[in-house]
């Protein structure tokens, strides 16, 4: 079934009028650059890290032969999400349709790899063909004993955040509530919007499990099949994106009554607030005290180890640019190592992210309107940060500038999660920050030039 | 009839299933497969496209189609040079595809022409735009005519539509796109003496620069066309430049009166080859890739042919220090098996120089080779006691190569960053050579061609099976001397 746009109410959340805020029903402005992805895209990057099923491009090689395996979203177990699984379409199956070869092509992934489930994605070309993959899974269901699921979210529907809503839709409509649980557990929650980029979420668990809270489900981080067809059965949502699932949670508090919170888990202080809530909504009294003690216990170990960087960090400047939970996580997290945001922007979340990141910035901050590179490289010669906190395309932009930058997106190795993660980010930090090479690069060749 | 697949245990990965993805069994099933790819190794045409387009100053590649291609091009290039990778896409949307895309065209070229400055634009197309049949020629001329873009700008176009052919394809139509639309027609038999080199797709900077050094040592005045080596490893400066060189677009507008053409590769250059050779009457050559010592005599003899200048004695003695390292190390790869993955023309040149070490290639995988190229690679087994054994196949993937390297085991794998979970599952090393290289750092920066090349695939290869040994034999076997 097709998600009708409409009904993800884009229009009405588009009620910012502030200036660099991000433009959730707006085009993107032809000719200006190419930082943003699909809603294809987006759709892959909720539901790919789903671990033990199958992810189908029905497309031409575009999409999937130059995005397999492209993510860092780790898994503790089976490997296959990160298959690049296509139907490779031709000249000939534009022109005759791909349905029949969709449909083969699910069997033949059924045999060859026995998933959990099999995703089905639209492409823009298999969109545009009429290809009905609704259909096409519906027969391929007949022939396979597993779920197969079709993904409505070609590229042309516009931003990355259309196609992550899209995702949002069908794990509602068809995952979600279809298996229930072994057994009621009193301090169940489900993570919404954490994908365990580089192993984020790992860093998130030791706290939950020394506090006694089980992870029902991940959305969709490490996330099993199975268990987020049970996550209807958790006492609360976490919203750890919300820029990508914000529409998930809320139907879900519709349809089972489940509270949601939004939170966090990048720096000491967001971290230690999500699991106050946390405590604080599942509302047990001991779980609520023996939060405080984790709490203080870890912010003190913490802030014991991230003391020396701290020191040296202090009063350095940063611009931050990206997307999601970290537009505005990130200026705290920052904050936290001595590090005051110059300038931040982002383009890729949803007009409360924005406005959050405007209240902890400095008023004296800039808020990044124009978002392409040529705007990107004007504010970096007039700002001279001593570092720039954004995603991969950025990475090598900032380098020729001669500023240290810190890789906060998919693309990077390292995960910044929770307690353990800040300690990670901290390290990190003062790696990038202090490297001799930038020293390297404002020295003048021959010597006797000006320094730069 | 249902497929059962439901798992024996909690796990899809379990001991059992990894099993039998090793069985022959398996293989045979695994081969069976008619619609589905898995891990394909291939991208899409407007990759080639794009690649292709940052080889001309002052080129700002522009892509016509959906915004989500645009973003994954610059995301893999960039990741495999670690440089930036300036690239603009006019962000087709729902409306585009239903009213076509002329007015995202105009507002695009006119807001990148007012953005960016480039001296120029190469428009090339995903296959959104392509299904819905965008006329590019039509869109560009009324651009012009509405005023979005100066009557004279500079602006050269291609089809290139993903559902055909691979990011080879691409390269091939962008730079057919670049000599229809920005060169100067010839002036009958006059020629400006420049021999015009044509790379082909190749992400190594360092092989366009090998090029160059190789055809200046033989004295031949040389435009390489398009040279992105520039672009592709600019040096750090400290200020960004979005166009850091490439070739001037004064000698792209001469190419067609070039003394000679000569393609460094076949399979991405067949239409470009073509309509140089056919319909232009320029004096052309295709040379195999100059991988190894033998391919690059051949390339050097041919160059010799073309302009009848000499190879000169220090490209000789380059040479002879190659024997020589070939020699030192002909032990380690003598007789070793190799499975190999990549672009057609990049595995003819590999394959050749693996058999004058005395490697055996076994499995050559080629997802996007074509029956000319199965020939071609065929007889050059044939050519060599070493080839016996090997195979080729083209249209298939790297899962097809899983089941390969399963079923009849080799000791090293050949192939790009993709190739690292098959090489860990068979349990053998990867030697990093192709596109894309992004777990490894400056690969990229030393050349695979020339006789510098040789060595440096000779010691890469050689290297890494010492290294392999040193990491798992016993202590008795812990040798200073290897």
């Amino acid at each position: 079934m097709f998600v009708n746009l409409s009904k993800l109410h884009l229009k009405e959340e588009c009620p910012l009028e502030d200036k660099g805020a991000p433009k959730l029903c707006m085009k993107a402005l032809p000719g200006e650059g190419a930082e943003r992805s699909c809603a294809f895209d987006g759709a892959r990057v909720v539901l790919m890290p789903i671990a033990d099923a199958a992810h189908i491009v029905h497309g031409p090689i575009a999409c999937a032969g130059n995005s397999w395996d492209n993510r860092g979203a780790r898994s503790s177990g089976p490997q296959l999400y990160r298959r690049g699984l296509t139907t490779d379409l031709h000249e000939m199956d534009v022109v005759y349709g791909g349905e029949k070869k969709l449909e083969k092509a699910i069997v033949e992934v059924a045999y060859t790899h026995q998933p959990k489930a099999i995703f089905v994605y639209a492409s823009c070309v298999s969109a545009l063909i009429g290809d009905d993959i609704d259909k096409a899974c519906q027969e391929a269901q007949k022939e396979v004993s597993v779920p197969v699921i079709p993904v409505n979210a070609p590229g042309f529907m516009g931003d990355k955040n259309i196609g992550n809503r899209v995702s949002g839709e069908v794990l509602l409509q068809q995952v979600i509530g279809t298996a229930e649980p072994e057994e009621d557990h009193p301090f169940a929650i489900n993570f919404i919007g954490e994908y365990n980029i580089a192993g984020d979420l790992w860093g998130i668990l030791p706290s939950l499990d020394a506090l006694g809270i089980k992870l029902l489900s991940s959305i969709s981080g490490d996330g099993r099949f199975d268990d987020i067809r049970k996550a209807h059965r958790a006492k609360l949502n976490v919203l750890v994106c919300s820029k990508s699932l914000t529409n998930l949670v809320k139907k879900m508090e519709q349809k089972w009554g489940m509270p949601y919170i939004e939170g966090s888990f990048y720096g000491i202080h967001d971290t230690s607030e999500t699991l106050r809530m946390i405590a604080q909504m599942l509302g047990d009294q001991s779980l609520i005290e023996r939060t405080e003690k984790h709490i203080a216990e870890q912010e003190e170990k913490t802030r014991q180890i991230i003391d020396p960087y701290k020191k040296k960090l202090a009063g350095k400047r940063a611009v931050l640019f990206t997307g999601g939970v970290k537009t505005w996580s990130m200026v705290t997290t920052l904050k936290e190592l001595g590090i005051e945001v110059l300038a931040g922007g982002t383009q890729n979340s949803t007009p409360e992210d924005f406005l959050r990141m405007k209240a902890l910035m400095d008023p004296e901050a800039q808020i990044i309107e124009d978002t392409s590179a040529a705007g990107f490289l004007t504010l970096i010669a007039e700002k001279k940060p001593d570092l720039i906190v954004a995603g991969g395309k950025t990475k090598y932009l900032a380098h020729k500038t001669r500023t240290p930058f810190l890789d906060i997106n998919h693309g990077r190795s390292l995960p910044y999660a929770g307690y353990r993660g800040m300690v990670t980010f901290a390290e990190a930090v003062h790696r990038t920050v202090f490297s001799p090479v930038w020293e390297k690069l404002r020295q003048s060749f021959p010597p006797g030039g000006e320094a730069r | 009839m249902s497929v059962d697949t439901t798992c024996c245990n909690n796990s899809c990965d379990n001991q059992a299933i990894s099993e039998w993805i090793k069985s022959e069994e398996y293989k045979e099933k695994n081969f069976s497969r008619e619609a589905l790819t898995i891990n394909p190794s291939k991208a899409c045409q407007p990759l080639g496209a794009m690649l292709c387009a940052l080889g001309i100053e002052g080129c700002l590649p522009f892509v016509h189609g959906s915004q989500g291609c645009a973003a994954y091009f610059r995301n893999n290039l960039s990741r495999h040079l670690r440089e930036p990778v300036p690239t603009v896409s006019d962000s087709m949307t729902e409306d585009a595809a239903v009213f076509g895309g002329q007015a995202n065209m105009i507002d695009g070229l006119k807001n990148a022409h007012a953005l960016y400055h480039p001296a120029m634009m190469a428009v090339f197309t995903t296959c959104m735009a392509e299904v819905i049949g965008d006329d590019l020629k039509a869109f560009i001329t009324n651009a012009r005519n509405q005023g979005a873009i100066p009557e004279d700008f500079p602006i050269a176009f291609a089809h290139t539509p993903s559902f055909v052919g691979s990011h080879i394809t691409g390269w091939d139509n962008m730079f057919k796109g670049l000599l229809q639309s920005l060169a100067d027609p010839r002036h009958g038999k006059w020629t400006n003496g420049r021999l015009y080199l044509v790379p082909g797709f190749d992400a190594y900077p360092a092989n366009l620069r090998e090029y160059r050094r190789l055809v200046d040592a033989m004295g031949i005045p040389v435009t390489i066309l398009p040279d992105a080596s520039e672009p592709m490893d600019a040096p750090h400066t400290g200020e960004y430049e979005l166009y850091p060189g490439g070739t001037p677009m004064a000698e792209l507008a001469d190419a067609l009166n070039a003394s000679g053409f000569v393609f460094m590769q076949k399979y991405s250059t067949q239409n470009s080859f073509k309509f140089v050779k056919n319909v232009q009457k320029i004096n052309t050559e295709v040379v195999t890739m100059p991988i190894g010592i033998k391919n690059t005599d051949n390339f050097l003899m041919a160059l010799t042919e073309m302009t009848g200048k000499a190879v000169p004695a220090e490209l000789e003695r380059e040479r002879g220090r190659a024997v020589d390292a070939a020699t030192d190390a002909h032990q380690y790869i003598h007789g070793r098996r190799f499975a190999l993955f990549g672009d057609p023309d990049l595995l003819i040149g590999l394959v050749g120089f693996l058999l004058e070490m005395g490697g055996m290639p076994v499995h050559i995988v080629c997802t996007n080779g074509n029956a000319k190229f199965k020939k071609e690679m065929d007889a050059l087994l044939a050519s060599s006691p070493f080839g016996s054994e090997g195979k080729v196949y083209i249209g298939k993937d790297l899962w097809h190569l899983h089941s390969l390297l399963m079923t009849e085991p080799v000791d090293m794998l050949i192939g790009d960053s993709h190739g690292k979970y098959l090489a860990k599952d068979a349990g053998i090393p990867l030697a990093r050579v192709g596109f894309p290289l992004t777990d490894r750092v400056n690969l990229h920066r030393s050349p695979i061609v020339g006789y510098q090349g040789a060595i440096n695939l000779i010691s890469l290869i050689a290297n890494t099976f010492i290294e392999e040994l040193d990491r798992t034999c016993s202590d008795e076997r812990f040798e200073l001397l290897r």
